[in-house]
């Protein structure tokens, strides 16, 4: 898929697809999108719909229409900065927060493009068990310090006993069908 | 009292300064922190790429706290806080879910029981350590400082799995200052994203984010900005002139954390609280603070 093209493109040239709805919708979360009523309250106070177009509203109206395809190649499921008003807002209990983050495993099952950063994040903690390293910090007058100099605890680092069974956690799907 | 402390990734590879206030200010407030064994990141950065391994992530901190045979957990940070927190609902009430993580968490002969009460640091400040151990600990009272504060979304939302303060209006952090004698003020943006998350996808918006937040907080006249989160904390502090570029604001605010400054009303000294770590213009503020 062209991925230059807009969500709205894209759904002219395509039709919906009811199994990769229903993979969406049997992810972890509390999103019910049959429920929204389009108030538009979640996008009147998303963050990102002024910095970046995320219209939350309308994630949710596509999904519930199928367009699942459409939205996780288009790029704006990558947008939302979690601050989680739409979750806490919502007049309907929808959650589309939540939705998004079921877009984004879907994403990454499907190979669909994902921003390198998430996957850096995912390699460290397969590595050391954490998304990074102690990193050495700069004081204000511009003095580089190790956090051994600080009088803090030694870092440790994951075993390898760890970093096989999350291993498998990865590879794991969510079973759990009581959504719908 | 002793509660097992859980520090994430940010705080203990990145934002040391947090860790050296909380380790400096609990035992002399009466609580023993015990670090948890091989602990792990707590599954938030996961949490785009697979909602099992998350969830796994989480509950495996969680579970290693219940085998140390502790009660309570201590969850520093904002998004850790929050990872564990929804983690612990979403297993409390899916039942295959929460065989499948066990199933996982076996493997390192832990378990997920739901037992442990899970508490950051500001509502655990506030309602257990609370006020009266907090003012007798004051010998530097904080009177005549006007401080904006920033909770941070993380704690706040979603009150669907219950959250550390009210998510609309918040008084929690705002009163531990007035123990301090500062003052707090209010502002419309008080409840408003730091922009971290987007570090990872967009970070020009993430910028503009940091910089609209600190720009109307710098504008109420307060003489500094208050956090709790190590991922707010690294926006607004540490990349505070990137955020100022970003958005064209003339940004010179020094932001500092809670436990900072609950350590500075305690008189513990600038050093031993990490405070030539905050790269923001923090200086004018502490003589400030330091003259009472």
């Amino acid at each position: 898929m062209n991925s230059s093209m807009t969500i709205t493109d894209q759904m002219t040239s395509k039709k919906p697809d009811a199994e990769l709805k229903r993979r969406v919708l049997s992810k972890i979360g509390e999103h019910k999108p049959y429920r929204c009523y389009q108030c538009i309250k979640c996008t009147s106070g998303c963050p990102s719909m002024k910095m970046l177009e995320l219209k939350p509203h309308e994630i949710v109206a596509l999904a519930k229409a199928g367009f699942i395809d459409e939205l996780i190649n288009s790029g704006i499921i990558w947008t939302c900065a979690t601050c989680l008003k739409c979750k806490e807002r919502c007049p309907q209990a929808v959650a589309p927060v939540d939705l998004i983050m079921a877009l984004r495993n879907l994403a990454v099952d499907k190979e669909a493009k994902v921003p390198d950063s998430f996957l850096h994040d995912l390699s460290m903690i397969l590595e050391c068990g954490h998304v990074s390293r102690p990193q050495p910090t700069i004081t204000r007058k511009l003095e580089k310090i190790e956090r051994d100099k600080l009088n803090l605890p030694k870092f440790k680092e994951s075993d390898e006993r760890f970093k096989a069974t999350f291993m498998k956690a990865l590879e794991t799907k969510a079973e759990s069908e009581n959504r719908k | 009292m002793k509660i097992a402390v859980y520090w994430g990734c940010v705080i203990p590879t990145m934002q040391y300064a947090y860790e050296m206030s909380v380790r400096e200010i609990m035992p002399r407030l009466g609580v023993e922190l015990a670090d948890l064994e091989n602990a792990s990141c707590c599954g938030t950065p996961v949490q785009s790429v697979n909602m099992v391994a998350a969830v796994y992530l989480a509950a495996r901190n969680i579970a290693i706290a219940e085998k140390m045979g502790f009660s309570d957990l201590l969850v520093v940070c904002n998004g850790c806080h929050l990872s564990l927190f929804e983690a612990a609902h979403f297993l409390n009430n899916d039942e295959k879910l929460k065989e499948q993580v066990n199933s996982l968490l076996k493997e390192e002969d832990l378990q997920y029981s739901g037992k442990i009460k899970i508490w950051h640091t500001i509502d655990f400040l506030h309602d257990i350590v609370g006020e009266d151990t907090i003012k007798k600990a004051v010998t530097n009272s904080l009177n005549g400082l006007k401080v904006a504060v920033h909770y941070g979304c993380h704690i706040l939302r979603p009150s669907s799995v219950g959250t550390v303060d009210d998510p609309e209006n918040p008084q929690k952090l705002d009163r531990l200052i007035e123990w301090l004698g500062a003052k707090s003020i209010s502002y419309p943006e008080k409840l408003d994203c730091c922009g971290a998350m987007l570090m990872l996808s967009h970070p020009d918006a993430a910028f503009t984010f940091t910089g609209l937040k600190l720009k109307a907080a710098q504008d109420t006249g307060a003489d500094a900005l208050i956090d709790s989160c190590p991922s707010c904390q690294n926006m607004f502090d540490v990349r505070q002139k990137s955020a100022g570029a970003t958005t064209g604001a003339k940004l010179n605010f020094p932001v500092i954390y809670y436990t900072q400054l609950l350590g500075l009303a305690m008189g513990i000294s600038q050093e031993r609280l990490g405070l030539n770590l905050n790269r923001s213009p923090v200086d004018g503020f502490l003589q400030k603070a330091l003259v009472h």
